[in-house]
């Protein structure tokens, strides 16, 4: 497992170099501008689908933002919702096997920990005064925990996404080595065996379907397309298929790559909200211990 | 130079370039999609909630009229009643004007009829004694075969019948 690829190296200060990450980062932001764009053009009084299904969605993120920091805080919607955006699609961009999930790559989760850490650091000295902020570490115990809010947070979404991407290629060559023993075992006991677990597979297909049990169903057509693939590998057409990487790794990716990029999103930017909503407290707690 | 980040690495570079698309992201989105479209759902809220505001001050205005209507309405029928007491009133008090009226009339003429018979009656009366005191004269004329003092006798002769009619 590697860490993001540099396609190429620009040869300016030293060397800027371009990563898959940079590339995501940047389809990630064109996509995100384009739609946005996009959806918050002719708005109407009246508004269409699609507009009721952005000013919904809009509307979830301010209600979310003034629950958790309250109404006072409202104008800090864009930036968190920005982030949200950011986070969830750059971590499902690498479900595109083309592009690299964008919060796999610890500079970019740090950069956002950063970004919330100094935003943080700014609203306490605007809003409760420089000295207020410098007495804060009277007790050096508060640089430590301001050391470690951003790199918590950076760790904890870039291991989620990136502990999840390193489970799932991990799933996809041990099944595609099971799958190749599987044939293997079949094809040495002969044409006949293929056929008979592919008539097995297709008997299992038919009860499940019958009954509506979708287990027996799916290993029903494990049991089809391991016969077939034991057959090709029989006459020679084809070697080694991985059968079983077919459908399987869907269920788990599920969980690994959508759930958990929600999920982390989520997490990233309710932390996010609470840290600046502390530093933004209601107008009239301002100067107030 | 081809090659990989390490996987736990931090690249300088690509956390600008993050950080860079970040606050475009940040600043496309606050512009073309969070603020219009907050702006719109304040907008429409602010609309209905004046719409419902006008519609609430439109149905008080409504009761407000029903009510002033109501008394007004309440107003006229007493007024009613009260030009309809007024009218009995009069027209019993002009009945009986007039009833006293012709009564009036009616006894007037009576008396007037009364006078009238007495008075006719007395003329007759007197004509009656005329008429008998020169009978009584013709025939005391006829009966003394002279002639007698006239004015004397008719003297007598009234104050006779007089005296019978007096006895009578």
């Amino acid at each position: 497992m590697n860490g993001p690829k540099i396609y190429f190296v620009i040869p300016v200060l030293g060397g800027i170099p371009i990563t898959q990450t940079a590339v995501s980062s940047f389809v990630v932001m064109l996509i995100l501008c384009t739609a946005g764009i996009l959806l918050g053009r002719n708005l109407k009084k009246r508004p269409g689908r699609a507009q009721v299904l952005t000013e919904k969605l809009v509307g979830m993120l301010y209600d979310l933002v003034e629950n958790t920091m309250g109404k006072h805080n409202s104008y800090w919607t864009p930036y968190i919702g920005a982030l949200f955006l950011s986070s969830i699609f750059g971590s499902l961009i690498g479900m595109t096997g083309v592009l690299r999930s964008t919060t796999s790559d610890l500079s970019t989760t740090l950069t956002w920990a950063l970004m919330t850490s100094f935003i943080c650091w700014g609203c306490t000295i605007k809003n409760f005064g420089l000295l207020k902020f410098l007495k804060g570490y009277v007790n050096p115990m508060n640089i430590i925990s301001d050391v470690a809010q951003p790199v918590s947070m950076a760790f904890r979404h870039f291991g989620n996404i990136m502990g999840g991407g390193v489970l799932m290629s991990l799933l996809y060559s041990a099944l595609a080595s099971v799958s190749v023993i599987l044939i293997g075992l079949v094809k040495t006991n002969g044409i006949v065996c293929a056929c008979a677990v592919m008539l097995i597979g297709a008997g299992l297909l038919v009860w499940g379907l019958k009954k509506k049990k979708a287990v027996r169903g799916a290993l029903g057509g494990i049991f089809i397309l391991l016969g077939i693939a034991s057959i090709l590998e029989y006459l020679g057409v084809f070697t080694g298929v991985p059968v079983l990487t077919l459908g399987i790794p869907g269920v788990l990716s599920l969980y690994f790559d959508i759930f958990s990029g929600l999920v982390q999103a989520l997490v990233f930017s309710l932390l996010t909200m609470v840290y600046v909503g502390n530093a933004c407290p209601p107008p009239q707690d301002k100067k107030v211990e | 130079m081809t090659g990989f980040e390490s996987i736990v690495g931090i690249d300088p570079w690509t956390a600008l370039f993050t950080f860079l698309n970040m606050l475009i992201t940040f600043a496309i989105l606050a512009k073309f999609l969070f603020k219009p479209i907050k702006k719109m759902i304040d907008d429409r809220q602010k609309e209905i909630d004046d719409k419902f505001e006008a519609a609430e001050k439109a149905k008080s205005d409504a009761e407000a009229l029903k009510g002033e209507y109501e008394a007004k309405l309440e107003g006229a029928k007493d007024e009613r009643d009260r030009i309809v007491r007024d009218a009995v009133v009069r027209a019993t008090k002009r009945e009986e004007e007039i009833l006293a009226e012709a009564r009036e009339g009616a006894n007037a003429i009576r008396e007037k009829a009364h006078a009238d018979i007495e008075q006719e009656k007395k003329k007759a009366l007197n004509e009656v004694k005329n008429e008998i005191s020169s009978i009584s004269i013709g025939i005391a004329e006829k009966v003394c075969e002279k002639e007698i003092d006239e004015k004397k006798h008719r003297e007598l002769v009234l104050d006779f019948i007089n005296k019978m009619g007096e006895a009578s």
